[in-house]
């Protein structure tokens, strides 16, 4: 599904990414894990090109993203992102949030676009609310339309950066549900959290990212009992 | 001290028709301020030097030279040779649309560039393009935080108008400097022209402020 390959990425001089090669198969939920300024977070974000790749190669069922003929507006289309501060537009309603990229991207109708969007919202929850704006949600209400509208677009890959991070703690939970129950119904996904819980019950596999480099990886159980480098065992002695 | 209500009741008529003309020059500068100053801010904002300096230099000149010497400059030499001639109200709306479109770009710039990144990053990622990013998400919300400061630019420049009467632009104040000139006199004329020049200002501060609660602008 997605393929990384000698990924690098620099701001400058800084190097945050500094060689990432990394598979992650169709159905598959990834979770990636690491101490702050890992880059992992950086990562994710190279993989729909939010943020220029400077070098290596990303591919996406089989199509090279960082190929400059390659549309990357509809490539994107294909992967959602959900991210740690929502980002809703503010300036429409909930509803409108969900329908304006099915509109405008996939050129659906009006009708059409607002039914698939009560779909979702049914789906996580907040149907009653398709009318508000989102300053009137709560944290966790913010992210569930937030993972709706991303649904909108049908994507084949959902990458989540770190989805509860800026939720209050009674709100992570509801987050947390519906991405697992995504999970269930077999979307591919790659979490970037500090969630540990959430990585051991739904995470297929785990990559430890530490100084732009991937450390290890593993089943969640294998690398939360047994993880095999010393900078693992050092991250994950404080955060568990 | 005697007050002259009959100077002003005789030039009452002129008064309104230089007012008449003040508005028609600010609306002008407003509309064609507005329309030009979105195209410089974009341009101002462009990823390439070559394309962003001329607009960056068109901003520097407009602001950073008086309003009365660009007027002059306007109407004595850039429009008498592109035009071959001008009048004195081509040349004020002229002027003010150029001058006002330089602060409004910049209003606009600052607009859209407080609008959180993250806004045009979660548009891409759904995979609209540039121009719908910026359609449909960057300016509405740009626009409605610019209200407030073009509000008050519309202000300045409804009183920058009066500047025309330096070049006999027959707006509200040239009618003040004709009642003076004709009798003599300094304060019915003046004062008169104050106070209009007030009415208009408060009534757009009023307009500006039903606008800012119409689009809810916090």
């Amino acid at each position: 599904m997605i393929s990384v390959k000698h990924l690098k990425k620099s701001f400058g001089d800084l190097e945050v990414l500094k060689d990432i090669n990394a598979d992650i198969n169709q159905k598959e939920v990834v979770v990636v894990i690491g101490p702050s300024g890992s880059g992992k977070s950086t990562f994710l974000r190279c993989l729909n090109l939010i943020e220029p790749v400077t070098d290596g190669t990303v591919m996406i069922d089989g199509v090279e993203l960082t190929d400059k003929k390659v549309d990357i507006n509809k490539l994107r289309a294909e992967v959602g992102m959900v991210f740690q501060q929502f980002n809703l537009f503010p300036h429409k309603t909930v509803i409108e949030n969900i329908t304006l990229p099915i509109i405008t991207v996939k050129k659906w109708n009006k009708t059409d676009a607002e039914q698939k969007a009560k779909d979702l919202l049914k789906k996580v929850g907040l149907l009653e609310k398709a009318n508000a704006y989102p300053e009137s949600l709560s944290g966790g209400q913010k992210q569930r339309v937030a993972i709706a509208r991303a649904l909108g677009m049908e994507p084949k890959v959902m990458l989540f950066d770190e989805p509860t991070s800026a939720l209050d703690p009674e709100m992570v939970g509801e987050v947390l549900e519906v991405m697992k129950q995504l999970a269930e119904e077999g979307m591919t996904m790659v979490v970037v959290t500090h969630e540990m819980g959430f990585a051991k019950e739904v995470g297929d596999r785990v990559i430890f990212m530490d100084e732009g480099y991937i450390v290890e990886e593993n089943e969640p159980n294998q690398l939360f009992d047994d993880p095999q480098h010393q900078r693992t065992k050092a991250f994950l002695s404080k955060v568990l | 001290m005697d007050f002259r209500f009959d100077i002003i009741v005789e030039y009452f008529p002129f008064f309104m028709e230089g007012m008449g003309l003040t508005i028609l020059m600010s609306v002008v500068g407003v509309i064609m301020g507005c329309i030009l100053g979105f195209f410089i801010a974009l341009g101002k904002m462009s990823p390439f030097v070559f394309v962003r300096l001329p607009f960056v230099w068109y901003i520097n000149f407009l602001r950073g030279t008086p309003l009365l010497v660009q007027l002059f400059l306007f109407h004595y030499a850039v429009l008498p040779s592109i035009l071959g001639s001008t009048t004195p109200v081509l040349s004020v709306m002229v002027t003010l649309s150029l001058n006002s479109s330089a602060y409004v770009a910049e209003i606009f710039r600052a607009g859209l560039q407080s609008i959180d990144k993250g806004q045009a990053e979660a548009a891409h990622s759904l995979g609209m393009n540039k121009i719908q990013v910026m359609r449909h998400v960057l300016l509405p919300q740009a626009f409605k935080r610019s209200i407030p400061p073009l509000g008050n630019e519309f202000i300045v420049l409804l009183k920058d108008s009066s500047l025309g009467a330096m070049i006999a632009a027959q707006e509200l104040l040239y009618w003040g400097r004709a009642a003076s000139g004709q009798y003599l006199r300094v304060w019915e004329p003046y004062l008169m022209v104050a106070l209009v020049y007030l009415v208009l200002t408060l009534s757009l501060t009023y307009l500006l402020n039903y606008m800012e609660r119409r689009f809810d602008v916090k």
